[in-house]
């Protein structure tokens, strides 16, 4: 057969490097060692599932989680390329709604820059616990909906989810804002200690709010004001 | 009478600069390797040189025809008043007996049959005027002598060695025809012949006759008499190269000219045909190739087919033709690529020269999807759709090459040691060169 390359044989063929490569490149590692910290959380507390009722376990699973990311130096596209990542991901660990909206939420606390969007529009299991712990001055839009737990403890910042919210929204609020687009779940507002909770639907039901504020639209529903 | 490389080169560029500063006046519209060109001259020059085919359009009046005539005037030594004499002239009447030959009817009554050759037949200069005047059918009587230079007539051929072929074409009106696909790419390139601007148009007007300078009656008369002799053609060729060495002793005489007889003709051919592709200038030209004949779809291109809306390739200009790249057009592109590197005195054909012909060679047989042409139709521009949409295809396949080149110019020479032997896998990447590699290997699925 005819060799119509052969005037090429002597080439040594290299590939060009252009900034471009480079800059994928070090997304794609910063990327792979966020996941690699990840599947390291999920291997740490995978045996502890029913840390939610625990209430040691929270804090201990946010404390590894704030390590796996300790060493790892990434920018708020990096957590949004993260929940690309959740979206796409196939395996049970990734998508699993308790470890990944604790991860998510230590990583949004840590990353420099003030506003984060997080697409969860396209995930196949709502993410709890999304603004664990979110610090003042930081503001978190969520696209689509969450799970349980949504805000919790936060100390500050604010967060508009345009979706949804499952139960316990709020729950343990100290400081900032929780703008809920769409409806909130079961005991919303629990054990809330300051700050505001604004649901624009429904809400399925309050919790025992110590302190702060619960708006339904621009009704505020706790605590109940009275009338003269 | 040159004798080397150097002075062949001298005497090519002293003919151009004799056209350009006494015969054709224009302006340079084409830049490469820092010198400037007027770009139908040039081509025309090297048509001429290569025995090519162009085709010459442009407005009427604007040296479509006489750019050719004083080209081929200089390079082959025939004095104008033959040229003239020699030119078929494009209208729907035309027929094959005055374009190509006749029975001489004197032998015919005798019952012989003999066949009186055309002018244009007979001499290496073949000039076909306003050659979209002649209908579709009439196109088809010439494709074989345009394609080969055999030229039959009553079971007769002749059959010639050396030619080359310009014909001009005005713009679409209501006496002209559509010029037939395969006709069209038989023309090797095809080039504008513009509007000199109004300055240089009113200092031409201002010029006496200038066609006296490539003309003479004594030696037009020996042209004549040798053509109309009814010897056969192939014993004219010695007589004609004789005359016509006469008239270059003229040439010489008045303007100081130096032209090429035909054994430093076919040399200088042969010493352009010798030229290498730089890798670089190989690895462009396949790339760009590729670009006009890849479909992923349908293996390649059909004008009979349309590509599929959303293909993944739609950003590259496989999506916007219509047709087929044929093997006709690597063919004009390594000619004329060789032949302008070997006039800037290059070792070897670079990418740059590629770049450079590349236009004139796809812009008459390229067919565009109807949407790539509304979009860049009203674009500003200096020459006319076709070329101007074939300059800016060769700049988008450029820049899609320069940004590749390392890994296509490593997909290819992977490709050469794998077909070597070598225990290799393809390199992958977007371009669609890359799907054409792995067809050569047997890859890719073959249905």
């Amino acid at each position: 057969m005819v060799n119509p390359f052969r005037e090429f044989h002597a080439i040594q063929g290299g590939r060009r490097e252009i900034p471009l490569d480079r800059i994928i490149a070090s997304k794609d590692l910063i990327l792979d060692r966020l996941i690699v910290g990840y599947h390291k959380l999920i291997e740490e507390e995978v045996h502890n599932l029913v840390w939610l009722v625990d209430h040691g376990a929270l804090p201990r699973a946010y404390a590894a989680a704030e390590k796996a990311i300790a060493e790892v130096n990434f920018t708020v596209e990096d957590v949004e390329d993260f929940c690309f990542t959740l979206e796409k991901a196939d395996s049970f660990a990734l998508a699993l709604a308790g470890p990944s909206g604790l991860y998510l939420s230590a990583m949004c606390n840590r990353v420099e820059g003030t506003e984060i969007s997080l697409r969860l529009k396209g995930l196949k299991s709502r993410v709890h616990l999304l603004g664990y712990r979110l610090p003042e001055g930081k503001r978190l839009i969520v696209e689509g909906s969450c799970g349980d737990f949504a805000g919790a403890a936060m100390e500050g910042g604010e967060i508009i989810v345009q979706g949804n919210t499952g139960n316990w929204t709020g729950v343990g609020l100290k400081r900032g804002k929780i703008t809920v687009e769409g409806n909130a779940g079961e005991r919303t507002g629990e054990w809330m200690e300051g700050g505001e909770v604004q649901v624009k639907g429904r809400i399925g039901s309050l919790g025992q709010v110590q302190g702060g504020k619960v708006y339904l639209g621009d009704l505020q529903v706790a605590p109940v004001r009275e009338t003269t | 009478m040159p004798t080397s490389e150097t002075d062949h080169h001298h005497t090519i560029h002293a003919l151009y600069d004799f056209i350009s500063e006494h015969l054709y006046l224009n302006r340079p519209d084409l830049e490469v390797d820092g010198e400037k060109f007027n770009s139908a001259l040039l081509l025309s020059l090297l048509t001429a040189l290569l025995g090519g085919k162009e085709l010459v359009i442009g407005e009427p009046g604007l040296g479509k025809t006489t750019s050719a005539e004083y080209v081929c005037a200089l390079l082959y030594r025939i004095p104008l008043g033959v040229l003239w004499g020699s030119e078929v002239a494009g209208h729907p009447e035309q027929t094959e007996e005055k374009m190509v030959g006749r029975p001489d009817l004197g032998k015919l009554n005798r019952g012989e049959e003999q066949v009186v050759w055309s002018n244009f037949v007979q001499l290496p200069v073949k000039i076909i005027d306003e050659i979209n005047r002649l209908p579709e059918t009439k196109q088809s009587l010439i494709l074989d002598g345009i394609d080969r230079g055999n030229w039959e007539y009553l079971n007769q051929i002749l059959l010639q060695d050396e030619y080359c072929l310009f014909a001009t074409a005005n713009y679409q009106d209501q006496g002209t025809q559509t010029l037939i696909p395969p006709l069209l790419d038989r023309f090797d390139v095809m080039v504008e012949s513009k509007h000199p601007g109004a300055n240089l148009s009113f200092f031409i007007s201002q010029q006496e006759q200038k066609e006296h300078l490539l003309r003479d009656g004594e030696c037009e008369r020996e042209f004549y008499a040798v053509l109309l002799d009814k010897v056969a053609p192939e014993g004219k060729r010695a007589k004609l190269e004789e005359v016509g060495g006469r008239f270059a002793g003229l040439l010489h005489e008045r303007h100081n000219l130096t032209t090429l007889e035909k054994e430093e003709r076919r040399t200088l051919r042969a010493a352009i045909a010798g030229l290498e592709f730089s890798a670089e200038a190989s690895a462009f030209t396949r790339t760009a190739l590729t670009e006009l004949s890849f479909c992923c779809t349908y293996g390649q291109k059909r004008s009979n087919e349309e590509c599929l809306e959303g293909c993944h390739y739609s950003g590259y200009l496989c999506y916007q033709v219509r047709n087929c790249a044929s093997n006709r057009l690597p063919i004009s592109l390594r000619r004329y690529a060789q032949a302008l590197a070997w006039l800037l005195s290059s070792s070897q054909v670079e990418a740059e020269h590629v770049r450079c012909v590349f236009p004139f060679v796809i812009a008459h047989r390229v067919q565009w999807r109807d949407a790539y042409v509304s979009a860049r139709e009203r674009e500003a521009r200096r020459d006319p759709l076709p070329i101007h949409l074939a300059k800016q295809a060769v700049a988008e396949i450029w820049h899609r090459f320069v940004e590749q080149r390392e890994q296509i110019m490593g997909a290819l020479a992977q490709a050469a040691r794998i077909l070597a032997g070598e225990d290799l896998q393809p390199l992958e990447g977007d371009h669609p060169i890359f799907v054409e590699i792995k067809r050569d290997l047997g890859g890719d699925q073959l249905w």
